[in-house]
């Protein structure tokens, strides 16, 4: 149950509007102190997270809302928690993680980082910084429609972008904050007081989703301070997230080329692509009324299935190996007026629950949509979520009035720190092709695909061991990547039961290969 | 008074020191084990820790490649050789229809649970098959159109409150049971020679012919062989804190680390128990007719501090067996390691009884010195 908890969460990563989730920074609790914090060295007290048995020691420092004024009294909680290092072999370091989101709270993925760095964590602390705006640092968040109403919402008969302002503009006026002051370029100075506070004398990064950006301004901005940096699925500073749209549609396309090349598939679903497209044909004219189950009361509710529905559906269930082997089924019964697989897969967007709102928008508002051109967003509304987020960003933007971060945010990061960048080949939201974008000026670099991991590698592979070995070397020269070369793809459901059988490629798949090899 | 005390006393530990051959067996072991115990641990370690690649024999294989292929990115495999452990994992030949029809497919783990070496490696292939059927059993509710979180109607979460330096349990003991041995191994030959051995090279005569009490010249003694217990025990800390720091627990998920503050507890607490060894292998010796005889008994004496120990260690003793000397010593130690309280009115009492014990057997020592029979071993 654990594990499902931990796909859960990875799967809610990349939510919203924009891309993935990262975690904060590290700080530790036993070691002496040689640099001299500005102020008192926090209290720290044993705490816990959710799925994540091992004790950790929480605590907040206080730092000003707008760093340009600090005298002003407008202050804002900064928590942390830090894993203790089962033997601290290295106490002046620390291993931060950067949630996702933008939005994410490192604080609620715990357990995720915990699982990622297990081995990192072995002589080194690892430290949780709730980003400002996120879990426990005075978290922005609205409701959201629950999930009867999102059923029986009818994104075709309503008009979406009055809605959305009207949503956007309540939230605004309940929240009352100047979302300036959270943005990734804000944001970063809370980590690095968080450092200062807690006395470690370096960090080790490590960025998952949106978190790898977070990972890579703190590194425009406090370079000294950081030994390593891993970014696992990275969002560069030169990439709108309005090009999430054609990586998700790719991510579809290869879900499609693999049933093409299963003979389990092919022989189940002959006509899966048609029905794809016939779906979407459908539903794009017209809104598909209907009644289904509730996912939990098991009450019979409205839904409205319309186009908007499905390709949510649609993406979030590309973020796992499992529910991508679910797809050509679900499209198979959708195409035949049998919607409870379809409903299935639509529970993903529960998850976006405790996603910072104005986090997201503070970095979707002020460091993505100012460096939006008519070109890219031709570019981007050539996929279906690339439109509908461009009208949907558009539309929230004009109501919180961020102001754009300087020109120079855009450029790709400089630097001679040792970065390890971590792809997935499947990867719906970061493909392996930002990753290059964002290594352009590093000097000291190494991108690895897994060339069958979905979003998040270090949460799907052997990456934890990699990392590792890459903190304790400082380089990443002696890294056998090897192992995320493993087929990670799951034979594809025929009936709701699952399926024995794997596709025919999986026969001469690494397992095999291995086995062969293992003697 | 204290001049001829300290005469005496000074006499005692050139005499001891003289020979080399006893002084040297007492530290050896103080050398000796905290090497050897980080050599076992190791090896220990490497048949706990079960990141590696476990390799066993999958029969019907081909009935359930899905199934295998998760196995497998869990690095549990197919092998051959010897290097695979005796498990055998047996699937139905029915499986695939099975699973088709929403039936229970049955899989047969083959092995003796019996088998120590082989329980870590059993326990890990069934917690991967339990996450294999959680993961299916999710699919199939998605399928459904139902939450697969409604399997789970109560969320439990654990808190665990133990901290890196206190999941040693049991290595943590042996650690301390090694440590705390040697004030009785490092004592033992010293106690016996200056003893057993003064009586059969006849000089004890010639000491208790001289102008002092019988109870100045046991407790000489006792100084002197328990200064060389707690060289054994400094010894053993020094080596212990080295040769423990290459052990890597962390690969267990937990830490055994020596610094100096609990050195310097164990130092403290070991005092009275260096006293303690010493007066009681005194005894013991006098009471011997010979040297031989004298190792004999306390050999079998040295049985009670050992039995002691191990029920600390195994966590086996009753209540009340923890007020009792070494016991109370060692539980304060693994509490101080775990960085837990320690239990301050056990230790207390412990420590008071123990220097009872001491004043005991030392009164006893000089009281069968006055005896004509012990002197002369009659």
């Amino acid at each position: 149950m654990n594990t499902l908890k931990l796909k859960h969460l990875s799967a809610a990563w990349p939510l919203i509007a924009a891309t993935a989730l990262l975690m904060p920074l590290a700080a530790s609790a036993q070691q002496p102190k040689l640099v001299t914090p500005q102020q008192a060295k926090p209290t720290l007290s044993p705490c816990y997270a959710q799925n994540l048995t091992d004790r950790m020691l929480c605590g907040s420092i206080r730092r000003p809302l707008d760093a340009a004024a600090p005298s002003q009294d407008a202050g804002i909680d900064i928590h942390f928690a830090v894993l203790p290092a089962i033997n601290p072999l290295h106490q002046q370091e620390a291993v931060v993680a950067f949630a996702g989101g933008p939005g994410q709270s490192a604080f609620d993925a715990a357990a995720t980082f915990a699982h990622i760095l297990r081995y990192a964590r072995e002589s080194r602390d690892i430290l949780l910084v709730d980003q400002r705006g996120t879990g426990k640092s005075g978290l922005l968040q609205c409701d959201g429609l629950d999930l009867t109403s999102q059923f029986a919402l009818d994104e075709n008969s309503v008009d979406i972008t009055k809605m959305t302002r009207k949503e956007t503009e309540l939230c605004r006026d309940k929240l009352q904050v100047d979302l300036n002051h959270y943005t990734t370029v804000a944001a970063a100075g809370d980590f690095e007081a968080v450092r200062l506070a807690l006395g470690y004398q370096k960090l080790h990064l490590y960025g998952g989703s949106y978190g790898t950006r977070m990972a890579q301004e703190y590194m425009r901005q406090y370079p000294s301070a950081v030994l390593t940096a891993t970014l696992d699925g990275v969002v560069p500073f030169n990439q709108s997230f309005g090009a999430m749209g054609a990586a998700s549609d790719a991510s579809l396309e290869a879900v499609y080329a693999y049933c093409d090349a299963s003979p389990e598939c092919q022989q189940q679903f002959p006509a899966a692509r048609a029905q794809l497209q016939q779906l979407q044909q459908t539903l794009t004219a017209q809104t598909i009324n209907t009644k289904v189950r509730h996912p939990r009361t098991f009450e019979l509710i409205e839904l409205n299935l319309t186009r908007a529905k499905l390709q949510q559906a649609l993406r979030f269930a590309l973020y796992r190996n499992s529910t991508r082997a679910m797809l050509p089924l679900v499209v198979d019964q959708a195409s035949t007026g049998d919607y409870s697989a379809l409903t299935g897969l639509m529970l993903a967007q529960d998850i976006a629950a405790d996603l910072s709102v104005g986090v997201n928008f503070a970095v979707v508002c002020g460091e993505d949509r100012p460096f939006w051109t008519a070109q890219s967003q031709a570019e981007f509304a050539q996929s279906y979520l690339g439109q509908s987020w461009l009208q949907g960003a558009e539309t929230s933007c004009n109501v919180w009035q961020v102001t754009p971060v300087a020109a120079d945010y855009t450029a790709p990061l400089q630097t001679d720190t040792p970065v390890l960048l971590l792809s997935g080949g499947l990867d719906p939201v970061t493909p392996p092709g930002w990753a290059e974008l964002a290594m352009a000026k590093m000097r000291n670099a190494r991108h690895l695909v897994a060339p069958h991991a979905t979003h998040i590698v270090a949460s799907q592979t052997c990456a934890p061991k990699l990392i590792s070995q890459f903190i304790n070397q400082q380089s990443t020269a002696e890294l056998d990547e090897r192992c995320l070369q493993q087929e990670l793809r799951q034979a594809f459901l025929t009936n709701a039961n699952g399926t024995a059988m794997p596709p025919t490629a999986l026969a001469a798949s690494p397992t095999s290969t291995t086995i062969g090899a293992e003697e | 008074m204290m001049t001829i005390f300290r005469t005496l006393f000074r006499k005692e530990l050139l005499d001891a020191s003289r020979d080399k051959r006893s002084v040297m067996a007492g530290l050896y072991y103080a050398v000796g084990t905290p090497l050897l115990m980080c050599l076992l641990f190791s090896v220990l370690l490497k048949q706990l820790s079960s990141s590696d690649e476990l390799l066993i024999s999958i029969d019907n294989a081909n009935a359930a490649p899905a199934l295998v292929h998760y196995l497998a990115n869990k690095d549990i495999r197919q092998g051959e050789g010897a290097e695979v452990k005796a498990i055998r994992l047996v699937v139905s030949t029915d499986f695939q229809q099975q699973l088709q029809q929403g039936r229970p497919a049955t899989v047969i783990i083959d092995a003796d649970r019996a088998d120590d070496q082989l329980q870590t490696a059993i326990r890990r292939l069934e917690r991967e098959l339990g996450r294999y059927n959680s993961e299916i059993a999710t699919l199939r509710l998605m399928a459904r159109g139902i939450d697969p979180q409604l399997m789970q109607p109560i969320d439990v979460q654990m808190q665990d409150q133990a901290t890196p330096d206190s999941r040693g349990g049991t290595f943590l003991g042996i650690a301390s049971l090694s440590i705390i041995l040697t004030l009785f191994y490092a004592a033992m030959n010293l106690a016996i020679d200056t003893s057993a051995g003064e009586r059969e090279r006849n000089s004890l005569t010639l000491l208790l012919s001289q102008p002092l009490s019988s109870l100045q010249l046991v407790l000489a003694k006792i100084a002197a062989i328990a200064c060389f217990s707690m060289l054994g025990l400094v010894v053993i800390l020094l080596v212990s804190k080295f040769t423990y720091g290459m052990v890597p627990w962390q690969q267990l998920g937990f830490n055994i680390s020596l610094d100096a503050d609990f050195m310097l507890f164990t130092l403290l607490v070991g005092l009275p128990l260096a006293l303690l060894s010493a007066s009681l292998q005194v005894m013991v010796s006098f009471v011997a007719k010979s040297f031989k005889e004298a190792q004999t008994y306390v050999t079998m004496v040295l049985l009670v501090p050992v039995a002691l120990s191990m029920v600390t260690t195994y966590n086996i003793a009753p209540d009340h067996l923890q007020w009792l000397p070494i016991a109370a010593q060692q539980q304060a130690m693994i509490g101080f390691l775990k960085g837990s309280a320690i239990a301050m009115p056990q230790l207390l009492v412990s420590s008071l009884l123990t220097l009872a014990i001491f004043a005991a057997c030392s009164y006893a020592s000089s009281r069968l010195l006055k005896s004509e029979k012990v002197v002369f071993g009659l």
